[in-house]
């Protein structure tokens, strides 16, 4: 297990709030009744952070980030990502946030299995449409080589292990340099030693880049980590400061 | 928009046995578009042709003279004055002719029939040449005096050949019954229905059995350098002919043949002119065209709607199976409008794919069948065609058409799935569940 580099942006406890839920509420129907997967959540993640999300499964974390990820809106409560009240946008103006501001990593990669490692990547400046070719071509250039995967770039992601295809994930949520990253148990689908190289990488560009990072996980040595472990059961934060030592704790809620 | 190209023509080529059938099927209902099309415009070209060639011109100026009110002859009296006007006042004009008109009957030593009487010049005959092929004798042996040329069929009722004589019997003008002997000098291939009933004799043998004027006629037939000017050249020249002095009857949409019921129960005496396009001449065969394009349509609506609901259904499916995909495109910061977009312009390469495919084929069959001049197998069809072999007039306006259709249809039929697919929402679309 590689211990954390010194940070370029350590996250400071004064730093400004980037992610603030008060009081947030997510409620599904289910026939007759209503399951509530979030009962009233407060959280502050500030800007640099890299916080990890523990609970066991149906606790309410992937909801958690669908909220912040503006994949979601809450029933009720207050979600504000880079000071926006999400629950106040157009469908429009979240489309524009997420693409902005926000990056995601998903368990199953989602990457378009159409496209090469290199349009892959390239695909959200597209949607944003404010770079030129060849500025795009130098920045997702730059991210693949920070992820590794120069001699990959024209393989499509069949043709990758699925350490590389989380990287390829990784890139596409960077390269637009978002504020704020998002990964839904990111090294879920990856043997440890590769889970491990991934969150190593998110570690290391959210020293150098400076950018947030929440991810969800199930494993404790993943855990060890982050920041701060944001605890989460039956749909509400148990601990909001937690350590990273936390292996005991998590064992307990499962 | 260069990458979403991208993705909608790959994820089309991974589409498989599904997208192959359905592609498929759009390359079938594009080349039957073109073959289709392309049949009714060669019928409509041999109707239009022959028709024009054998029985009118693009622009009648035909008419009526009555010496009493109870009787009518089909002539204009002075057909000089009306070709100087025509002359002048259309500039769309290729040429024009006049032939003139009777009813008459025409007796051999077997047989006799009722046919109409066409007295034709043959030097200022031009399209009539061409059309006709002459199986014995000489189309110049018109150029005599007293001389008659028949179709196979007629040859064939009366039992005459080239060189024999026949009598040809109407009543004149003055109502008196008069005949004249001619001799046929050829014998021509049957043109059609037309050929049944059309007689062409040298306008100085008509003259005679009518005892008319060296300046009257049946028609002028006037000819231009594009068919479709034909109505606005009538009605410009309804005008110009009334401040000539002429009287005109009022429009009336049917062949002379069929106004003289009309004209001899109307109370004018004197002459009128009747003025009628080529469609008007021949308009009671052209219910066969009518007819033609509404059972076109009838099976090309029933082939279109399955190719609707195929590409629907294709699209539906392949939403389902992209919902995770779509879901990620549109967490990533895809929006709605992009996401409908991607779908169409799917939906838009197949049909301009399998359409380009399908009317490329087309065009080629199109082309192998007027290269082979088929013969067509029946009278009755040989009669509707007014020709003897299958002709597809095949343009690039109906290959472009049948394309443009088909990618059209292909994007409409998308539509209501696409918007399906934009309207999703990126959490259910994700399938994340916490």
């Amino acid at each position: 297990m590689s211990t954390p580099t010194p940070s370029k942006h350590t996250a400071a406890a004064d730093a400004p709030p980037l992610v603030e839920l008060t009081a947030a509420r997510k409620d599904y129907p289910l026939g007759r009744t209503v399951v509530s997967a979030l009962r009233g959540v407060d959280l502050v993640v500030r800007r640099g952070e890299f916080v990890a999300l523990a609970g066991p499964s149906g606790s309410g974390k992937t909801t958690l980030l669908n909220l912040v990820g503006c994949v979601d809106v809450a029933t009720a409560g207050t979600v504000r990502v880079a000071g926006q009240d999400t629950g106040q946008l157009s469908e429009g103006a979240l489309t524009k946030l997420r693409l902005d501001s926000l990056g995601f990593i998903f368990q199953s990669f989602n990457l378009i299995a159409v496209l090469d490692v290199f349009q892959n990547i390239e695909f959200p400046l597209l949607l944003q449409g404010k770079l030129s070719k060849a500025e795009r071509a130098e920045r997702v250039r730059a991210i693949v080589d920070k992820v590794g995967l120069t001699n990959q770039m024209k393989q499509r992601p069949a043709e990758l292990s699925g350490g590389q295809r989380q990287r390829v994930a990784i890139a596409r949520a960077l390269v637009t340099r978002p504020t704020l990253v998002l990964a839904d148990e990111p090294t879920a689908n990856l043997d440890s030693e590769t889970g491990e190289r991934i969150i190593d990488l998110m570690r290391d560009l959210n020293h150098t880049e400076g950018t947030t990072f929440i991810f969800s996980t199930h494993d404790p040595k993943i855990m060890t980590h982050a920041d701060r472990v944001v605890r989460i059961a039956d749909g509400r934060v148990v601990d909001a400061a937690g350590s990273s030592d936390t292996h005991a704790h998590v064992q307990g809620h499962a | 928009m260069g990458t979403t190209f991208l993705i909608a023509a790959r994820n089309l080529r991974q589409g498989g046995r599904r997208v192959v059938l359905l592609g498929m099927a759009m390359v079938l209902v594009s080349m039957l578009l073109v073959l289709l099309d392309s049949l009714a415009a060669g019928l409509e070209a041999s109707m239009v042709h022959s028709a024009t060639t054998l029985a009118s011109g693009h622009v009648n100026v035909g008419g009526f003279f009555k010496v009493t009110s109870g009787q009518a002859s089909p002539v204009v009296a002075d057909g000089p004055k009306i070709r100087k006007i025509v002359e002048a006042e259309v500039p769309e004009l290729d040429f024009q002719i006049d032939r003139v008109r009777g009813w008459a009957r025409l007796v051999s030593d077997r047989a006799s029939f009722w046919g109409g009487l066409l007295g034709i010049d043959v030097a200022e005959e031009r399209g009539l040449r061409e059309v006709l092929q002459i199986t014995s004798g000489s189309f110049d042996g018109l150029n005599a005096p007293d001389t008659i040329l028949l179709f196979e069929q007629q040859a064939k009722r009366l039992e005459a050949k080239v060189g024999d004589a026949l009598t040809v019997s109407a009543p004149t003008m003055g109502g008196v019954n008069n005949t004249v002997d001619v001799r046929v000098v050829a014998i021509a291939k049957d043109v059609g229905f037309m050929s049944a009933i059309n007689l062409f004799m040298p306008k100085a043998t008509v003259r005679k059995l009518y005892q008319m004027k060296e300046e009257a006629t049946g028609a002028v037939q006037i000819y231009l350098k594009n068919e479709a000017d034909a109505p606005a050249v009538m009605e410009r020249l309804r005008p110009k002919l009334e401040a000539a002095d002429f009287k005109l009857m009022d429009s009336d949409p049917r062949p002379f043949w069929m106004k003289f019921d009309t004209v001899t129960g109307q109370d004018w005496v004197g002459q009128k002119l009747d003025l009628t396009t080529w469609r008007e001449e021949v308009s009671f065969l052209l219910w066969i065209l009518t007819g033609f394009a509404a059972l076109r349509w009838l099976l090309l609506g029933v082939i279109l709607l399955l190719v609707v609901v195929g590409i629907m259904n294709t699209m539906y499916m392949s939403i389902r199976e992209r919902t995770r995909e779509i879901g990620t495109m549109r967490a990533i910061g895809m929006s709605r409008g992009q996401v409908l977009r991607l779908f169409l312009i799917e939906a838009a390469l197949l049909g301009l794919f399998a359409s380009a495919l399908g009317a490329g084929l087309g065009a080629a069959i199109a082309t192998a069948i007027n290269a082979a001049r088929i013969q067509v197998p029946m009278d009755a069809f040989m009669a509707i065609l007014m020709n003897d072999h299958v002709y597809l007039k095949l343009t690039v306006g109906n290959v472009g058409y049948a394309v443009a259709l088909i990618s059209a249809i292909s994007c409409f039929a998308a539509l209501r799935p696409a918007r399906r697919a934009a309207r999703m929402r990126p959490v259910g679309a994700l399938h994340t569940v916490g």
